[in-house]
Protein backbone atom coordinates (compact mmCIF):
# COMPACT_ATOMS: atom_id res chain seq x y z
CA UNK A 1 0.00 0.00 0.00
CA UNK A 2 1.24 3.15 -0.57
CA UNK A 3 2.42 5.37 2.01
CA UNK A 4 -0.44 8.35 0.56
CA UNK A 5 -2.98 5.82 0.74
CA UNK A 6 -2.04 4.30 4.29
CA UNK A 7 -1.79 7.70 6.23
CA UNK A 8 -5.77 8.20 4.58
CA UNK A 9 -6.86 4.93 5.90
CA UNK A 10 -4.94 5.31 9.38
CA UNK A 11 -6.80 8.81 9.17
CA UNK A 12 -9.91 7.26 8.86
CA UNK A 13 -9.22 4.59 11.19
CA UNK A 14 -8.90 6.97 13.84
CA UNK A 15 -11.15 10.00 13.11
CA UNK A 16 -14.05 7.40 13.49
CA UNK A 17 -12.62 6.32 17.31
CA UNK A 18 -11.14 9.75 17.89
CA UNK A 19 -14.76 11.15 17.95
CA UNK A 20 -16.13 9.00 20.24
CA UNK A 21 -13.53 8.71 22.90
CA UNK A 22 -14.08 9.86 26.62
CA UNK A 23 -11.21 12.24 26.15
CA UNK A 24 -13.03 13.55 23.62
CA UNK A 25 -16.07 14.14 24.75
CA UNK A 26 -13.91 15.45 28.42
CA UNK A 27 -12.86 18.17 26.14
CA UNK A 28 -15.38 18.95 23.87
CA UNK A 29 -17.26 19.70 27.40
CA UNK A 30 -14.10 21.54 27.78
CA UNK A 31 -14.73 24.01 25.05
CA UNK A 32 -18.44 24.92 26.13
CA UNK A 33 -16.27 27.26 29.03
CA UNK A 34 -15.27 30.28 26.83
CA UNK A 35 -18.99 30.38 25.79
CA UNK A 36 -20.34 30.42 29.04
CA UNK A 37 -17.79 33.56 29.68
CA UNK A 38 -18.96 34.93 26.40
CA UNK A 39 -22.91 34.58 27.29
CA UNK A 40 -22.06 36.23 30.54
CA UNK A 41 -19.88 38.97 29.27
CA UNK A 42 -22.51 39.71 26.82
CA UNK A 43 -25.15 40.47 29.78
CA UNK A 44 -22.94 42.44 31.77
CA UNK A 45 -21.21 44.43 29.03
CA UNK A 46 -23.93 44.98 27.12
CA UNK A 47 -23.33 47.86 25.07
CA UNK A 48 -19.86 48.34 25.69
CA UNK A 49 -18.34 46.89 22.89
CA UNK A 50 -15.03 48.20 23.62
CA UNK A 51 -15.19 46.10 27.29
CA UNK A 52 -16.28 43.22 25.19
CA UNK A 53 -13.43 43.06 22.89
CA UNK A 54 -10.86 42.95 25.57
CA UNK A 55 -13.49 40.32 27.26
CA UNK A 56 -12.49 38.23 24.42
CA UNK A 57 -9.06 39.41 24.01
CA UNK A 58 -8.82 37.80 27.49
CA UNK A 59 -10.67 34.60 26.58
CA UNK A 60 -8.04 34.12 23.27
CA UNK A 61 -5.10 34.91 25.31
CA UNK A 62 -5.54 33.16 28.28
CA UNK A 63 -8.13 29.84 27.49
CA UNK A 64 -7.36 29.24 23.56
CA UNK A 65 -3.62 30.07 22.93
CA UNK A 66 -2.05 29.58 27.05
CA UNK A 67 -4.29 26.34 28.18
CA UNK A 68 -6.82 24.96 25.49
CA UNK A 69 -4.69 23.99 22.35
CA UNK A 70 -1.83 23.16 24.51
CA UNK A 71 -3.56 21.01 26.69
CA UNK A 72 -5.51 19.36 23.89
CA UNK A 73 -1.94 18.92 21.53
CA UNK A 74 -0.56 17.47 24.74
CA UNK A 75 -3.13 14.72 25.38
CA UNK A 76 -3.68 13.83 21.80
CA UNK A 77 -0.27 14.54 20.02
CA UNK A 78 1.46 12.08 22.82
CA UNK A 79 -1.28 9.54 22.48
CA UNK A 80 -0.55 8.95 18.78
CA UNK A 81 1.81 6.48 20.15
CA UNK A 82 1.71 5.95 23.72
CA UNK A 83 -2.21 5.34 23.67
CA UNK A 84 -1.64 2.02 21.43
CA UNK A 85 1.47 0.80 23.88
CA UNK A 86 -0.60 1.35 26.99
CA UNK A 87 -3.58 0.33 25.71
CA UNK A 88 -1.63 -2.39 24.30
CA UNK A 89 -3.22 -2.27 20.83
CA UNK A 90 -0.39 -1.40 18.74
CA UNK A 91 0.21 -4.96 17.93
CA UNK A 92 -2.97 -4.28 15.63
CA UNK A 93 -1.36 -1.65 13.46
CA UNK A 94 2.28 -2.81 13.50
CA UNK A 95 1.49 -6.18 11.68
CA UNK A 96 -0.31 -4.63 8.72
CA UNK A 97 0.99 -3.75 5.83
CA UNK A 98 1.78 -0.38 6.04
CA UNK A 99 4.84 1.48 6.39
CA UNK A 100 4.76 2.49 10.44
CA UNK A 101 5.17 6.48 9.76
CA UNK A 102 1.51 6.16 8.24
CA UNK A 103 0.75 5.20 11.53
CA UNK A 104 1.89 8.49 13.15
CA UNK A 105 0.64 10.70 10.04
CA UNK A 106 -2.53 9.46 9.97
CA UNK A 107 -3.40 9.39 13.63
CA UNK A 108 -1.83 12.99 14.01
CA UNK A 109 -4.17 14.44 11.02
CA UNK A 110 -7.37 12.50 12.43
CA UNK A 111 -6.44 14.08 15.84
CA UNK A 112 -5.42 17.19 14.80
CA UNK A 113 -8.54 17.46 12.80
CA UNK A 114 -10.57 16.28 15.33
CA UNK A 115 -9.20 19.22 17.49
CA UNK A 116 -9.16 21.97 14.92
CA UNK A 117 -12.71 20.99 14.64
CA UNK A 118 -13.71 21.70 18.90
CA UNK A 119 -11.16 24.65 18.65
CA UNK A 120 -13.16 26.37 15.89
CA UNK A 121 -16.71 25.28 17.46
CA UNK A 122 -15.66 27.08 20.43
CA UNK A 123 -13.82 29.88 18.96
CA UNK A 124 -16.68 30.47 16.78
CA UNK A 125 -19.06 30.19 19.93
CA UNK A 126 -17.36 33.15 21.73
CA UNK A 127 -16.05 35.33 19.41
CA UNK A 128 -19.96 35.85 17.41
CA UNK A 129 -21.49 36.00 21.10
CA UNK A 130 -19.47 38.65 22.35
CA UNK A 131 -19.34 40.64 18.60
CA UNK A 132 -23.18 39.76 18.14
CA UNK A 133 -23.68 43.75 17.45
CA UNK A 134 -21.29 43.91 14.73
CA UNK A 135 -22.25 40.75 12.87
CA UNK A 136 -22.84 43.01 9.47
CA UNK A 137 -19.28 43.66 9.50
CA UNK A 138 -17.02 41.87 6.65
CA UNK A 139 -13.78 42.56 8.76
CA UNK A 140 -15.67 40.79 11.52
CA UNK A 141 -15.27 37.42 9.73
CA UNK A 142 -11.66 38.30 8.49
CA UNK A 143 -10.64 38.63 12.47
CA UNK A 144 -12.42 35.38 13.34
CA UNK A 145 -10.46 33.68 10.50
CA UNK A 146 -7.09 35.16 11.51
CA UNK A 147 -7.84 33.67 14.94
CA UNK A 148 -8.41 30.56 13.70
CA UNK A 149 -5.55 30.55 11.87
CA UNK A 150 -2.96 31.04 14.53
CA UNK A 151 -4.97 28.62 16.79
CA UNK A 152 -4.93 25.35 14.24
CA UNK A 153 -1.23 26.59 13.49
CA UNK A 154 -0.70 26.28 17.26
CA UNK A 155 -2.64 22.81 17.35
CA UNK A 156 -0.16 21.51 13.94
CA UNK A 157 2.97 22.63 16.04
CA UNK A 158 2.28 21.65 19.49
CA UNK A 159 0.94 18.09 18.37
CA UNK A 160 3.71 17.53 16.43
CA UNK A 161 5.99 17.97 19.41
CA UNK A 162 4.18 16.22 21.78
CA UNK A 163 3.74 13.23 19.09
CA UNK A 164 7.47 13.12 19.10
CA UNK A 165 7.87 13.42 22.44
CA UNK A 166 4.79 10.12 23.09
CA UNK A 167 6.78 8.15 20.72
CA UNK A 168 10.14 9.00 22.56
CA UNK A 169 9.81 9.01 26.11
CA UNK A 170 7.58 7.03 28.53
CA UNK A 171 6.15 9.57 30.85
CA UNK A 172 5.82 11.73 27.95
CA UNK A 173 2.56 13.92 29.58
CA UNK A 174 4.78 14.72 32.46
CA UNK A 175 7.59 16.38 30.81
CA UNK A 176 5.21 17.99 27.97
CA UNK A 177 3.10 19.98 31.13
CA UNK A 178 6.43 20.83 31.96
CA UNK A 179 6.78 22.14 28.67
CA UNK A 180 3.48 23.59 27.72
CA UNK A 181 2.88 25.40 30.70
CA UNK A 182 5.95 25.70 32.44
CA UNK A 183 8.21 26.48 29.57
CA UNK A 184 6.02 28.24 27.37
CA UNK A 185 4.96 31.16 29.95
CA UNK A 186 7.91 31.24 31.99
CA UNK A 187 9.97 32.18 28.47
CA UNK A 188 7.66 34.88 27.67
CA UNK A 189 8.67 36.97 30.70
CA UNK A 190 12.33 37.30 28.90
CA UNK A 191 13.38 39.73 26.63
CA UNK A 192 15.08 39.76 23.47
CA UNK A 193 15.81 36.73 21.25
CA UNK A 194 15.05 34.23 24.02
CA UNK A 195 11.41 34.07 23.74
CA UNK A 196 11.90 32.63 20.03
CA UNK A 197 12.73 29.11 22.05
CA UNK A 198 9.19 29.41 22.10
CA UNK A 199 5.84 28.01 20.29
CA UNK A 200 3.62 30.70 21.35
CA UNK A 201 5.89 33.23 21.24
CA UNK A 202 5.21 32.55 17.51
CA UNK A 203 1.39 32.27 17.93
CA UNK A 204 1.27 35.67 19.49
CA UNK A 205 3.45 37.59 16.93
CA UNK A 206 0.64 36.14 14.15
CA UNK A 207 -2.10 38.06 16.34
CA UNK A 208 -4.14 40.95 14.72
CA UNK A 209 -4.49 42.61 18.00
CA UNK A 210 -2.16 42.20 20.69
CA UNK A 211 -3.75 42.96 24.23
CA UNK A 212 -2.42 46.14 26.42
CA UNK A 213 0.65 45.30 27.58
CA UNK A 214 2.01 43.47 24.90
CA UNK A 215 3.55 45.77 22.24
CA UNK A 216 7.01 45.97 21.16
CA UNK A 217 8.14 49.22 22.34
CA UNK A 218 7.64 48.48 26.09
CA UNK A 219 10.13 50.54 27.73
CA UNK A 220 10.60 48.21 31.06
CA UNK A 221 12.95 44.84 30.56
CA UNK A 222 12.08 43.63 34.21
CA UNK A 223 11.94 40.01 34.39
CA UNK A 224 8.30 39.80 35.70
CA UNK A 225 6.73 41.97 33.14
CA UNK A 226 5.29 40.79 30.30
CA UNK A 227 6.99 41.61 26.98
CA UNK A 228 6.45 40.71 23.15
CA UNK A 229 9.32 41.78 20.90
CA UNK A 230 7.33 40.05 17.60
CA UNK A 231 8.77 38.53 14.86
CA UNK A 232 7.73 39.48 11.02
CA UNK A 233 4.27 37.36 10.36
CA UNK A 234 5.62 35.24 7.64
CA UNK A 235 8.70 33.99 9.52
CA UNK A 236 6.41 33.59 12.26
CA UNK A 237 4.44 31.10 9.70
CA UNK A 238 7.15 29.26 8.66
CA UNK A 239 9.04 29.25 12.06
CA UNK A 240 5.59 26.94 13.19
CA UNK A 241 5.57 24.83 9.75
CA UNK A 242 9.41 23.77 10.21
CA UNK A 243 8.69 23.21 14.13
CA UNK A 244 5.61 21.05 13.14
CA UNK A 245 7.41 19.48 10.01
CA UNK A 246 10.78 18.84 12.04
CA UNK A 247 8.74 17.25 15.14
CA UNK A 248 6.55 15.13 12.92
CA UNK A 249 9.32 13.58 11.03
CA UNK A 250 11.18 12.98 14.51
CA UNK A 251 8.43 10.92 15.37
CA UNK A 252 8.05 8.98 12.54
CA UNK A 253 11.63 8.13 12.39
CA UNK A 254 11.65 7.13 16.27
CA UNK A 255 8.39 5.20 15.96
CA UNK A 256 9.97 3.42 12.82
CA UNK A 257 13.13 2.66 14.43
CA UNK A 258 11.96 2.01 18.41
CA UNK A 259 11.04 -0.97 19.76
CA UNK A 260 7.97 -1.00 22.01
CA UNK A 261 7.37 -3.11 24.94
CA UNK A 262 4.02 -3.84 27.10
CA UNK A 263 4.21 -2.86 30.83
CA UNK A 264 3.75 -6.35 32.43
CA UNK B 1 10.08 -29.70 3.28
CA UNK B 2 10.82 -25.98 3.14
CA UNK B 3 10.62 -23.93 5.81
CA UNK B 4 8.26 -20.78 6.20
CA UNK B 5 9.95 -19.47 9.04
CA UNK B 6 13.28 -19.41 9.76
CA UNK B 7 14.95 -18.31 13.01
CA UNK B 8 18.70 -18.25 13.05
CA UNK B 9 20.76 -18.16 16.88
CA UNK B 10 18.14 -15.80 18.05
CA UNK B 11 18.45 -13.88 21.16
CA UNK B 12 16.23 -11.48 23.10
CA UNK B 13 16.50 -10.11 25.98
CA UNK B 14 14.92 -7.00 28.34
CA UNK B 15 17.82 -5.32 30.09
CA UNK B 16 19.05 -7.78 32.37
CA UNK B 17 16.36 -10.44 31.72
CA UNK B 18 17.22 -12.43 28.99
CA UNK B 19 13.43 -13.61 26.94
CA UNK B 20 14.93 -15.67 24.28
CA UNK B 21 18.37 -17.59 24.01
CA UNK B 22 19.88 -18.62 21.10
CA UNK B 23 16.88 -20.14 19.59
CA UNK B 24 17.33 -21.70 15.99
CA UNK B 25 14.32 -23.25 14.19
CA UNK B 26 12.39 -23.35 10.84
CA UNK B 27 8.87 -23.57 10.80
CA UNK B 28 7.31 -25.61 8.34
CA UNK B 29 3.70 -25.05 6.89
CA UNK B 30 0.63 -27.15 9.20
CA UNK B 31 0.25 -26.75 12.33
CA UNK B 32 3.50 -26.14 15.08
CA UNK B 33 2.46 -26.02 18.79
CA UNK B 34 4.72 -23.86 20.85
CA UNK B 35 4.47 -25.21 24.22
CA UNK B 36 5.81 -23.93 27.68
CA UNK B 37 5.00 -22.01 31.15
CA UNK B 38 3.86 -18.76 30.96
CA UNK B 39 7.45 -16.18 30.68
CA UNK B 40 8.96 -18.64 28.82
CA UNK B 41 9.79 -16.85 25.90
CA UNK B 42 6.54 -17.98 23.30
CA UNK B 43 5.33 -14.94 23.01
CA UNK B 44 9.14 -12.98 22.75
CA UNK B 45 9.15 -15.76 20.00
CA UNK B 46 5.92 -14.56 18.37
CA UNK B 47 6.88 -11.04 18.72
CA UNK B 48 10.31 -11.42 17.15
CA UNK B 49 8.15 -13.02 14.17
CA UNK B 50 5.95 -10.75 13.68
CA UNK B 51 8.21 -7.94 13.85
CA UNK B 52 6.97 -6.06 17.11
CA UNK B 53 10.50 -6.88 18.13
CA UNK B 54 13.95 -6.71 16.57
CA UNK B 55 16.13 -9.34 17.99
CA UNK B 56 19.55 -8.11 19.68
CA UNK B 57 21.71 -12.11 18.04
CA UNK B 58 20.49 -13.61 15.36
CA UNK B 59 18.03 -13.37 12.54
CA UNK B 60 14.38 -14.00 11.59
CA UNK B 61 12.89 -14.64 8.13
CA UNK B 62 9.44 -15.83 6.72
CA UNK B 63 10.16 -17.56 3.53
CA UNK B 64 13.64 -15.62 3.22
CA UNK B 65 12.45 -12.19 3.83
CA UNK B 66 13.32 -10.27 6.97
CA UNK B 67 10.50 -9.12 9.15
CA UNK B 68 11.42 -6.35 10.38
CA UNK B 69 9.93 -2.87 9.28
CA UNK B 70 9.02 -5.17 6.21
CA UNK B 71 5.64 -4.02 6.41
CA UNK B 72 4.77 -5.91 2.61
CA UNK B 73 5.36 -9.00 4.45
CA UNK B 74 2.23 -8.48 6.44
CA UNK B 75 -0.24 -9.02 3.89
CA UNK B 76 0.62 -13.05 4.08
CA UNK B 77 0.52 -12.57 7.66
CA UNK B 78 -2.29 -13.04 10.26
CA UNK B 79 -1.49 -12.41 13.80
CA UNK B 80 -3.78 -12.53 17.05
CA UNK B 81 -1.66 -11.41 20.38
CA UNK B 82 -2.13 -12.85 23.50
CA UNK B 83 -3.44 -9.22 25.18
CA UNK B 84 -6.68 -8.44 25.75
CA UNK B 85 -6.49 -5.34 24.47
CA UNK B 86 -8.87 -3.78 21.65
CA UNK B 87 -10.11 -0.49 20.68
CA UNK B 88 -13.47 -0.36 22.90
CA UNK B 89 -15.22 1.96 21.45
CA UNK B 90 -15.65 0.06 18.33
CA UNK B 91 -18.50 -2.59 17.44
CA UNK B 92 -16.58 -5.92 16.12
CA UNK B 93 -17.91 -5.13 12.72
CA UNK B 94 -15.94 -1.27 12.90
CA UNK B 95 -12.85 -3.02 14.52
CA UNK B 96 -12.64 -6.04 11.45
CA UNK B 97 -13.41 -3.62 8.85
CA UNK B 98 -11.21 -0.56 10.05
CA UNK B 99 -8.30 -3.03 9.72
CA UNK B 100 -8.93 -4.60 6.81
CA UNK B 101 -8.79 -1.12 5.59
CA UNK B 102 -5.38 -1.48 5.10
CA UNK B 103 -4.58 -4.09 2.69
CA UNK B 104 -5.84 -2.04 -0.33
CA UNK B 105 -9.76 -3.64 -0.74
CA UNK B 106 -12.50 -2.04 -1.72
CA UNK B 107 -14.82 -0.93 0.68
CA UNK B 108 -17.59 -3.69 -0.25
CA UNK B 109 -14.64 -6.16 -0.20
CA UNK B 110 -13.83 -4.78 3.45
CA UNK B 111 -17.34 -4.97 4.42
CA UNK B 112 -17.64 -8.82 2.66
CA UNK B 113 -14.80 -9.88 4.09
CA UNK B 114 -14.96 -8.39 7.57
CA UNK B 115 -18.97 -10.26 7.87
CA UNK B 116 -17.31 -13.76 6.63
CA UNK B 117 -14.67 -13.38 9.28
CA UNK B 118 -17.00 -12.29 11.95
CA UNK B 119 -19.65 -15.09 10.43
CA UNK B 120 -16.56 -17.79 10.60
CA UNK B 121 -16.13 -16.77 14.61
CA UNK B 122 -20.15 -16.77 14.95
CA UNK B 123 -20.00 -13.64 16.06
CA UNK B 124 -22.98 -11.74 13.23
CA UNK B 125 -25.67 -11.65 15.70
CA UNK B 126 -23.20 -9.53 18.03
CA UNK B 127 -21.31 -7.71 15.19
CA UNK B 128 -22.70 -4.18 16.48
CA UNK B 129 -22.59 -4.43 19.83
CA UNK B 130 -19.52 -2.78 21.28
CA UNK B 131 -16.36 -4.61 22.34
CA UNK B 132 -16.71 -3.14 25.43
CA UNK B 133 -19.61 -5.15 26.20
CA UNK B 134 -18.20 -8.65 24.43
CA UNK B 135 -17.75 -11.55 26.90
CA UNK B 136 -13.78 -12.71 27.54
CA UNK B 137 -14.90 -15.80 24.80
CA UNK B 138 -16.73 -13.19 22.24
CA UNK B 139 -13.24 -11.10 22.64
CA UNK B 140 -11.38 -13.88 21.85
CA UNK B 141 -13.47 -15.24 18.95
CA UNK B 142 -13.47 -11.00 17.53
CA UNK B 143 -9.15 -11.38 17.88
CA UNK B 144 -9.20 -14.32 16.22
CA UNK B 145 -11.26 -12.99 13.72
CA UNK B 146 -8.79 -10.28 12.68
CA UNK B 147 -6.39 -12.20 12.12
CA UNK B 148 -7.83 -14.42 9.73
CA UNK B 149 -10.11 -11.58 7.83
CA UNK B 150 -7.55 -11.02 5.14
CA UNK B 151 -7.05 -14.31 4.11
CA UNK B 152 -3.14 -14.68 5.51
CA UNK B 153 -1.09 -18.27 3.94
CA UNK B 154 0.48 -17.54 8.04
CA UNK B 155 -1.20 -17.61 10.55
CA UNK B 156 0.87 -16.54 14.16
CA UNK B 157 -1.42 -17.64 17.24
CA UNK B 158 -0.72 -16.51 20.42
CA UNK B 159 -2.95 -18.34 23.51
CA UNK B 160 -5.55 -18.13 21.21
CA UNK B 161 -7.60 -20.84 23.61
CA UNK B 162 -6.84 -18.76 27.08
CA UNK B 163 -10.18 -17.76 28.40
CA UNK B 164 -12.44 -19.41 26.03
CA UNK B 165 -15.32 -22.00 28.05
CA UNK B 166 -14.95 -25.59 26.82
CA UNK B 167 -16.95 -25.29 23.83
CA UNK B 168 -15.52 -21.99 22.55
CA UNK B 169 -12.20 -24.18 22.61
CA UNK B 170 -13.84 -26.91 20.37
CA UNK B 171 -14.98 -24.28 17.91
CA UNK B 172 -11.88 -22.46 18.00
CA UNK B 173 -9.71 -25.54 17.11
CA UNK B 174 -11.76 -26.68 14.50
CA UNK B 175 -11.38 -23.23 12.73
CA UNK B 176 -7.41 -23.42 13.76
CA UNK B 177 -7.81 -27.26 11.97
CA UNK B 178 -9.60 -25.93 8.72
CA UNK B 179 -6.74 -23.47 8.19
CA UNK B 180 -4.20 -26.07 8.38
CA UNK B 181 -6.30 -28.30 5.82
CA UNK B 182 -6.14 -25.38 3.66
CA UNK B 183 -2.14 -26.30 3.51
CA UNK B 184 -1.50 -22.79 5.40
CA UNK B 185 1.23 -22.36 8.33
CA UNK B 186 -0.35 -22.41 11.66
CA UNK B 187 1.98 -21.44 14.70
CA UNK B 188 0.12 -21.49 17.85
CA UNK B 189 1.34 -21.06 21.78
CA UNK B 190 -0.21 -22.67 24.60
CA UNK B 191 0.74 -23.51 28.44
CA UNK B 192 -1.34 -26.61 28.24
CA UNK B 193 -0.42 -29.72 26.57
CA UNK B 194 -4.29 -31.35 26.01
CA UNK B 195 -4.39 -27.85 24.47
CA UNK B 196 -1.96 -28.12 21.35
CA UNK B 197 -1.85 -31.85 21.90
CA UNK B 198 -5.59 -31.38 20.30
CA UNK B 199 -4.52 -29.07 17.12
CA UNK B 200 -0.83 -30.78 16.15
CA UNK B 201 1.64 -33.36 16.92
CA UNK B 202 4.30 -30.93 15.71
CA UNK B 203 5.61 -29.80 18.87
CA UNK B 204 8.48 -27.50 20.11
CA UNK B 205 8.89 -27.24 24.38
CA UNK B 206 9.94 -23.83 25.24
CA UNK B 207 11.24 -22.81 28.75
CA UNK B 208 13.60 -19.91 29.70
CA UNK B 209 14.07 -18.55 26.29
CA UNK B 210 15.53 -22.08 25.67
CA UNK B 211 13.55 -24.69 23.29
CA UNK B 212 14.25 -27.75 25.40
CA UNK B 213 13.04 -30.24 22.69
CA UNK B 214 10.96 -30.73 19.63
CA UNK B 215 9.00 -33.49 18.28
CA UNK B 216 5.48 -34.95 18.53
CA UNK B 217 2.96 -35.19 21.19
CA UNK B 218 3.72 -39.17 21.92
CA UNK B 219 7.80 -37.96 22.25
CA UNK B 220 6.47 -35.14 24.95
CA UNK B 221 4.14 -37.78 26.90
CA UNK B 222 7.26 -39.66 27.11
CA UNK B 223 9.25 -37.02 28.63
CA UNK B 224 6.40 -36.04 30.85
CA UNK B 225 5.90 -39.95 32.10
CA UNK B 226 9.29 -40.28 32.72
CA UNK B 227 8.60 -37.75 35.60
CA UNK B 228 7.23 -38.83 38.87
CA UNK B 229 4.39 -36.76 39.58
CA UNK B 230 3.29 -35.23 42.37
CA UNK B 231 -0.51 -35.86 44.20
CA UNK B 232 -1.25 -33.76 47.14
CA UNK B 233 -4.66 -35.40 48.86
CA UNK B 234 -6.18 -33.27 51.83
CA UNK B 235 -8.02 -35.88 53.90
CA UNK B 236 -9.43 -36.51 57.56
CA UNK B 237 -6.87 -38.97 58.34
CA UNK B 238 -4.08 -38.64 56.06
CA UNK B 239 -2.09 -41.10 57.96
CA UNK B 240 -4.25 -43.61 57.70
CA UNK B 241 -4.62 -43.14 53.96
CA UNK B 242 -0.61 -43.43 53.78
CA UNK B 243 -0.96 -46.86 55.45
CA UNK B 244 -3.08 -47.85 52.78
CA UNK B 245 -0.14 -47.51 50.29
CA UNK B 246 2.64 -48.46 52.20
CA UNK B 247 4.65 -51.36 49.47
CA UNK B 248 2.49 -50.50 47.22
CA UNK B 249 4.71 -50.32 43.84
CA UNK B 250 3.22 -47.63 41.40
CA UNK B 251 4.17 -45.06 44.25
CA UNK B 252 8.01 -43.80 44.56
CA UNK B 253 7.55 -42.08 47.98
CA UNK B 254 5.39 -39.89 50.56
CA UNK B 255 5.53 -36.84 52.67
CA UNK B 256 3.02 -35.39 54.60
CA UNK B 257 2.70 -31.25 54.07
CA UNK B 258 3.05 -29.12 56.96
CA UNK B 259 -0.49 -28.87 57.63
CA UNK B 260 -0.65 -32.15 58.66
CA UNK B 261 -3.72 -32.98 56.81
CA UNK B 262 -1.85 -33.56 53.36
CA UNK B 263 -0.07 -36.49 52.08
CA UNK B 264 1.98 -36.13 48.90
CA UNK B 265 2.65 -38.71 46.32
CA UNK B 266 5.28 -39.29 44.30
CA UNK B 267 4.24 -41.92 41.09
CA UNK B 268 5.45 -42.89 38.31
CA UNK B 269 1.70 -44.54 37.56
CA UNK B 270 -0.71 -41.74 37.64
CA UNK B 271 -3.60 -43.25 36.42
CA UNK B 272 -3.00 -46.66 38.50
CA UNK B 273 -2.36 -44.38 41.80
CA UNK B 274 -6.34 -42.63 40.89
CA UNK B 275 -7.04 -45.87 40.87
CA UNK B 276 -6.16 -47.28 44.02
CA UNK B 277 -7.09 -44.10 45.64
CA UNK B 278 -10.52 -44.62 45.19
CA UNK B 279 -10.62 -48.04 46.83
CA UNK B 280 -8.36 -47.12 49.79
CA UNK B 281 -10.54 -44.30 50.72
CA UNK B 282 -13.68 -46.29 50.50
CA UNK B 283 -12.28 -49.19 52.61
CA UNK B 284 -10.50 -46.59 55.24
CA UNK B 285 -13.95 -44.83 55.33
CA UNK B 286 -12.22 -41.50 54.89
CA UNK B 287 -13.34 -37.82 54.15
CA UNK B 288 -11.42 -36.39 50.94
CA UNK B 289 -11.36 -32.72 50.88
CA UNK B 290 -9.21 -32.20 48.21
CA UNK B 291 -6.82 -33.75 45.66
CA UNK B 292 -4.58 -31.85 43.45
CA UNK B 293 -1.71 -32.49 41.36
CA UNK B 294 0.95 -29.65 40.77
CA UNK B 295 2.10 -31.71 37.62
CA UNK B 296 -0.52 -30.77 35.62
CA UNK B 297 0.83 -27.71 34.60
CA UNK B 298 4.01 -28.20 32.74
CA UNK B 299 6.12 -26.36 35.25
CA UNK B 300 7.49 -29.41 36.55
CA UNK B 301 8.14 -31.41 33.82
CA UNK B 302 10.18 -28.49 32.14
CA UNK B 303 12.32 -28.04 35.55
CA UNK B 304 12.66 -31.90 35.28
CA UNK B 305 14.18 -31.49 31.69
CA UNK B 306 16.15 -28.91 32.84
CA UNK B 307 17.42 -30.65 35.30
CA UNK B 308 17.92 -33.22 33.21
Amino acid sequence: MSMKRAVREVFGFFFSIGRRTGKTRVFALLALIPFALAVVGRIFLHGRTGDMAAVFTEILMVFFLQFYIVILSLFYGTSVTAEEVEGRTLSYLITRPIPKPAIVLGKYSAYTLLMTLMVAVSLALSYFVLNASRLAQPSLYLTFLRYLGVLVLGILAYTAFFAFLGAFLKKAIIVGLIFGFGWENVIQYFPGSTQNFSLVHYLKSLLPYRPAGMGSGGRGVALLLFRLEPTPPLVAVLMLAAIAGAFLALACWVFRTKEYLYEE
Amino acid sequence: MTAVITAVNLSKWYGNVLGLNDVSLDIESGITGFLGPNGAGKSTFMKLITGQMKPNIGTVTVRGRKVWNNPALFRGIGFCPEQDAFYEDMTGFEFIAGLLRFYDYPPAEIRERAARALDIVELVKDKDRLIRGYSRGMRQRVKFAQAIAHDPEILILDEPLSGLDPLGKRKLIRLIRDFRNQGRTVLVSSHVLPEIEALTSRVVLIHQGKILAQGDVPYIRELIEAHPHMISVRSSDPRALAARFVGDRAIQKMTFAPDGRTLVVETHKRDEFYGRLTGAVLEAGLEVEEITSPDDNLQAVFEYLVGK
